[in-house]
């Protein structure tokens, strides 16, 4: 009997105008916009690889270390799902200039967006009249006189429904996962195939819990043109207000200290220490001055060779100091002392506390609660929970950002002590050497971002789906109580 | 043939519209319509749901945007009290409550950078990720995205629905003019749609103005009745497409189903396509990759000036390398704005983009402020650059925002020309329609 229910509802649905519609709808802006996105994916790719080998050429011509840090910043890769998602750009400390303003106004058009809104729509369309409305046209009052429970009935309609809302999803999804899989730009391992697998399963699970709503209201309403108005009246809530609204109560409960006042702090320290170093490099001076009188002076006369000095060195004293070290041993002997004790300064300066050290930690706290809160204050819809698990597994959201940065830190760390070694290294040699000369840096260790893996991935998200699948009970056995007790007259 | 005998028809129906429509008779035939539909939607249930819905979140929104203009308006103090240390920092209008628009990246502080770049200070915002997955839910975005869709939803039955209850057939038996009946229906349904939006934008105005915080100019009030005319304006596209459809369609379930799909290709497809379309159109270099070559250039001249010898030959090379990467920034920048260009010709088509086109830039919050403002920081950046502190005070960073008359300059006129354009283009093929229309 049941099987009897969902092939009925499968083709009155099928047969219908809104699924003709739907159908067409969707296979052409999916297939548009996985066309017109893998051709991006193109670009970006080849810039990437453009930007990466930019770096290094540049570096090979002009490396010093004090600014290797900054020339050899780690690049981002494209998203490997970029094809179906746009993700999200790279937070940076400071924000270029000339950014560009459209993001911000209008959102681009990509597989979230279809599943979020235009799907989410045709699953409410799909059942806002599947009771109300045949309560109305008096085939309920039918079905209801032969000998079937009202639970195979709802069933029923709920399988049948869902089967012919996922066919157009899954045929547009098919026919654009072909382009890829026949496009040579996009190389996808058995991952990102499996991740595209639970993709669509994560997306089936979101629209058939607007399905379901649908159906929950129809049951609850005597006619379908109250349905409809209810249904939008929650999708409104669900998919356009709830989420957009959320981060902006959370920042009102948590307030986080501005960041530019932070930003100062910091800088103040800076100059403090600045302040302690210099101040220390005037005694040491003062010490050398007693203890080599003539010599020191004139060696303070070349500028101390550049050695300790902050600021830009004139090269015609670095010369001088460097061939009177080369020909006499006492003055080069002192220079080496001098040299030491400026690094010991240096080291000094490093190691004192910082007050702004502690305001940025507590900032970072403070932004972080803020952000679990919105991220949790959204939880109360769907939306945002399909666009976290699909965000997360696809590499494209929040979750892979924070992943990409932690690599990032993790290669400055391990830049930093490869030039701690290098100097050390060039300091043996050259006891003179400046941070400002010229290395050769082709050993330095290369950034290599590894994506997250699928299982860490899909334990993420699995918390979000979870949630997906409640509103699905949710709604269902709610569905379920207001059929008990419809009056079908 | 058939093309002259519709011109024909056509004609005849504009004078009888005319006639009718002056005539006494017409006149009190077409009060009595829109009493009627007054009424009739007043007593719906329709009317009352999307009436609480749109209250709700016209306060909704206007109460979190307000608090949200509170926080700028404090990060603002905190960057006036260090603005000698930024080249520019412009107040928050209170505009931004109602129409947010690129307020965020108007309000963030430019300094100077290394090698003089000018960097943008981080948006207060930054901290918390999830700003960046969803958009602000500010006034005009519960208008161009809220109420346009509950504008189809007051009329995509007001034809399709009555020929089904059977009442349009009764109403036509009667010495009653179609273009009459029509133009009634269009304005009654209006009417009723349009009031209660306006007392519950005019309420939510009220509350955030008594406010001692906000402080709106005699401009800024003039700037927010501009921009509540041109809502009023794009909801009446939005209306007169609902008709259009339902004056096509022979039952209201097929014109309901019409009516949300073309809403959402209007309202979501067409200014998020043509995001990714006008990229495809003007290849523009990333700004990583901008960024990068940027600070290429000035390592580049930092370690070749280390190099030279003497001081004649380090400002030659200063310039030479000074003059490559202005060159490639003008380039970057003039890419950009034509990019910019291209992407505002593409989604005209769709209402809902010109609208928000209009209503930002009449609310200072849009495009061409951006453009404006950043102009105006480049000078400021050059005149900071010729300026030594033995010359005198630092020169302030003066900038008004743009008053009405820039305003309503050719950009912004032609977005409201094209909203009106829609409406005629919607309404008349609405008229058209109806006056074919089978009521049996």
């Amino acid at each position: 009997m049941l099987k009897t229910i969902i092939a009925r509802e499968f083709l009155n649905n099928i047969l219908n105008l809104r699924f003709t519609i739907g159908l067409v709808l969707c296979i052409i802006i999916t297939v548009a916009c996985i066309v017109i996105l893998t051709h991006d994916y193109q670009q970006e790719m080849v810039e990437y690889h453009l930007r990466v080998n930019s770096q290094d050429e540049f570096v090979s011509n002009y490396a010093y270390l004090r600014r290797l840090a900054w020339m050899v910043t780690p690049q981002k890769q494209p998203e490997q799902f970029r094809p179906l998602i746009v993700g999200i750009p790279v937070n940076v400390d400071f924000e270029p200039f000339d950014d560009n303003p459209i993001p911000i106004l209008f959102s681009s058009l990509d597989f979230l967006f279809i599943v979020t809104i235009i799907m989410s729509l045709l699953a409410i369309l799909f059942s806002y009249d599947a009771i109300a409305g045949e309560r109305q046209s008096g085939t309920l009052r039918l079905v209801i006189s032969n000998s079937i429970s009202r639970t195979t009935i709802l069933l029923g309609k709920f399988i049948g429904g869902a089967i012919s809302l996922v066919i157009p999803f899954v045929l547009s999804l098919l026919a654009g996962a072909i382009y890829i899989s026949i496009n040579p730009a996009v190389q996808w391992d058995g991952s990102a195939w499996l991740a595209l697998a639970l993709l669509t399963a994560a997306s089936i699970t979101f629209i058939t819990s607007f399905y379901l709503l649908g159906l929950m209201v129809s049951t609850f309403s005597r006619y379908s043109a109250t349905s409809i108005l209810n249904c939008l009246f929650l999708w409104v809530l669900l998919i356009l207000v709830i989420p957009n609204i959320s981060p902006y109560i959370s920042a009102q409960l948590y307030r986080i200290p501005s960041i530019k006042e932070i930003e100062r702090q910091n800088e103040e320290s800076a100059r403090n220490s600045m302040k302690v170093y210099r101040d220390r490099i005037n005694e040491i001076a003062k010490k050398f001055k007693n203890n080599y009188g003539e010599l020191f002076s004139e060696f303070e006369s070349m500028n101390f060779g550049g050695i300790g000095r902050v600021g830009r060195v004139e090269p015609k004293h670095r010369k001088a100091a460097q061939q009177r070290a080369a020909t006499d041993p006492e003055f080069k002997a002192m220079m080496d002392e001098f040299h030491q004790e400026t690094e010991k300064a240096l080291e000094f300066v490093r190691s004192m506390p910082k007050e702004s050290d502690k305001l940025k930690k507590d900032m970072e706290r403070k932004a972080a609660l803020q952000t679990k809160l919105a991220k949790k204050l959204a939880c109360i819809s769907p939306l945002a929970n399909f666009v976290y698990v699909a965000r997360d597994l696809t590499g494209t959201g929040l979750r892979s950002l924070k992943y990409f940065n932690q690599a990032k830190n993790e290669y400055n760390g391990q830049l930093s002590s490869y030039m701690d070694k290098k100097k050390q290294d060039a300091i043996e040699k050259n006891p003179i050497f400046e941070i400002v000369s010229f290395l050769d840096v082709s050993d330095r260790p290369r950034f290599v971002f590894k994506e997250e893996s699928l299982r860490g991935k899909l334990n993420s998200v699995l918390p979000y789906w979870g949630i997906l699948v409640l509103f699905n009970v949710v709604f269902f056995a709610a569905a379920f109580a207001g059929f008990m007790i419809y009056d079908v007259r | 043939m058939a093309h002259l005998l519709y011109d024909k028809e056509w004609k005849d129906v504009l004078c009888r519209f005319c006639a009718t429509t002056c005539g006494k008779k017409g006149k009190t035939m077409l009060k009595s319509i829109i009493r009627k539909e007054i009424l009739s939607n007043l007593l719906s249930y329709k009317f009352s749901i999307i009436t609480i819905l749109s209250a709700i979140l016209i306060f909704l929104s206007i109460f979190v945007m307000y608090r949200d203009y509170l926080l700028a308006l404090d990060n603002y103090e905190i960057l006036q009290q260090e603005h000698e240390d930024f080249i520019a920092v412009i107040r928050p209008t209170p505009l931004s409550i109602f129409a947010r628009g690129l307020e965020e990246n108007l309000c963030r502080s430019y300094e100077r950078g290394i090698g003089g770049q000018i960097n943008a200070g981080r948006k207060q915002q930054s901290v918390n990720n999830l700003f960046r997955l969803f958009t602000a839910p500010d006034l005009l975005y519960i208008i161009k995205v809220i109420l346009s869709l509950c504008a189809m939803l007051f009329a995509f039955d007001v034809v399709s629905g009555e020929k089904e209850t059977g009442t349009l057939r009764q109403s036509l038996s009667n010495s009653l003019k179609r273009p009459i009946l029509i133009f009634g229906k269009w304005l009654g349904g209006f009417i009723s749609f349009i009031l209660p939006f306006f007392i519950a934008v005019l309420l939510g105005t009220i509350f955030v103005t008594l406010s001692p915080m906000v402080d709106m100019s005699v401009q800024d009030w003039a700037n927010l009745g501009l921009f509540l005319l041109s809502s009023v304006i794009y909801l009446a596209v939005f209306f007169s497409l609902g008709l259009l459809i339902s004056c096509l369609t022979h039952r209201s379930s097929t014109s309901l189903v019409i009516s949300l799909f073309v809403w959402a290709i209007l309202v979501f497809l067409i200014p998020n396509l043509g995001n990714i379309l006008a990229r495809q159109l003007v290849r523009i270099p990333s700004l990583q990759y901008f960024k990068l070559k940027r600070d290429q250039a000035w390592v580049k001249e930092f370690f070749e000036e280390n190099r030279a010898e003497d001081y004649s030959e380090r400002l030659e090379i200063r310039s030479r390398i000074k003059a490559e990467s202005d060159k490639f920034t003008e380039d970057y920048r003039n890419h950009l704005n034509s990019l910019v260009r291209v992407f505002q010709n593409i989604t005209r088509i769709s209402p809902a983009a010109s609208f928000t086109f209009l209503a930002t830039d009449i609310m200072g919050t849009g495009m061409a402020e951006e453009r404006r403002l950043k102009r105006a920081v480049l000078q400021q950046n050059n005149i900071l650059e010729d300026w030594d502190e033995e010359k005198g005070n630092r020169p302030a960073f003066r900038y008004k925002r743009s008053s009405i008359k820039a305003v309503l300059g050719p950009g912004a006129l032609s977005n409201c020309l094209i909203l009106i354009l829609f409406n005629v283009l919607f309404f008349t093929g609405a008229h058209v329609a109806f006056l074919r229309y089978d009521v049996r």
